[in-house]
């Protein structure tokens, strides 16, 4: 359960992202209340996930899921770029989560 | 030091304080410094991150902030150190500064 929960964490963290850039275009009840909901929701569950997880390793799994799911949102919706080289940053980053669960 | 440096630096430092309370937080006073930390911490990065390079900003703070939870974890909370944990999450910061230059290195070439 901690580990579906830091997974989401970092999964609302990077759409909390999203909702700022969303805000700075278009600013009105709906899109700050989901930016507001989307950070709190990702800290509530981060929180959960602390509990139960050592800090370094959950903080750095949530940074990384937080920043992966930015871009694979970046990439699917503002056209950024799909370069080999993103993919493969990508790529080391979701095996490293990985890693630290099969390590757990 | 640059001010606006100064503050990415006092974010992470708060960044790491809001990680712990999150953890460890037991009473009203706890929760309550721990959110202060957070909100602070947040603030500082955002305003610093709109006169700086976003991205450079984003990987200093994720960096130190890495840094300093795994430190607080084997020092204060006696998590055993283990080589591959440390590889993995050393990995994850690589991806994660990485992915964040390179969109700095495209918003610099767009600016020019």
């Amino acid at each position: 359960m901690a580990w579906i929960a830091l997974i989401l964490a970092g999964l609302f963290e990077s759409f909390g992202v999203a909702m700022m850039n969303q805000v700075q275009k278009t600013k009105n009840f709906f899109t700050i209340f989901l930016l507001i909901s989307s950070f709190g929701t990702s800290f509530f569950l981060l929180g959960y996930a602390l509990r139960f997880l050592p800090m370094g390793t959950a903080y750095a799994i949530w940074t990384g899921i937080g920043v992966v799911g930015g871009t694979i949102f970046g990439m699917i919706f503002y056209g950024e770029s799909k370069d080999g080289i993103r993919i493969f940053l990508i790529g080391i980053i979701l095996s490293s989560v990985i890693g630290l669960k099969l390590l757990s | 030091m640059n001010r606006q440096w100064q503050k990415v630096l006092i974010a992470a430092l708060l960044e790491v304080f809001w990680v712990m309370g999150l953890a460890h937080a037991y009473d009203v006073f706890t929760w309550a410094g721990t959110i202060v930390a957070l909100l602070i911490s947040n603030y500082l990065m955002i305003t610093a991150a709109q006169v700086l390079p976003a991205g450079t900003v984003y990987s200093v703070f994720v960096g130190l902030g890495t840094a300093g939870t795994v430190i607080a974890d084997i020092l204060l909370f006696g998590e055993p150190f283990e080589w591959l944990k440390m590889l993995f999450i050393l990995f994850i910061l690589v991806g994660v500064v990485g992915l964040k230059l390179i969109t700095d290195e495209k918003q610099e070439a767009r600016n020019e």
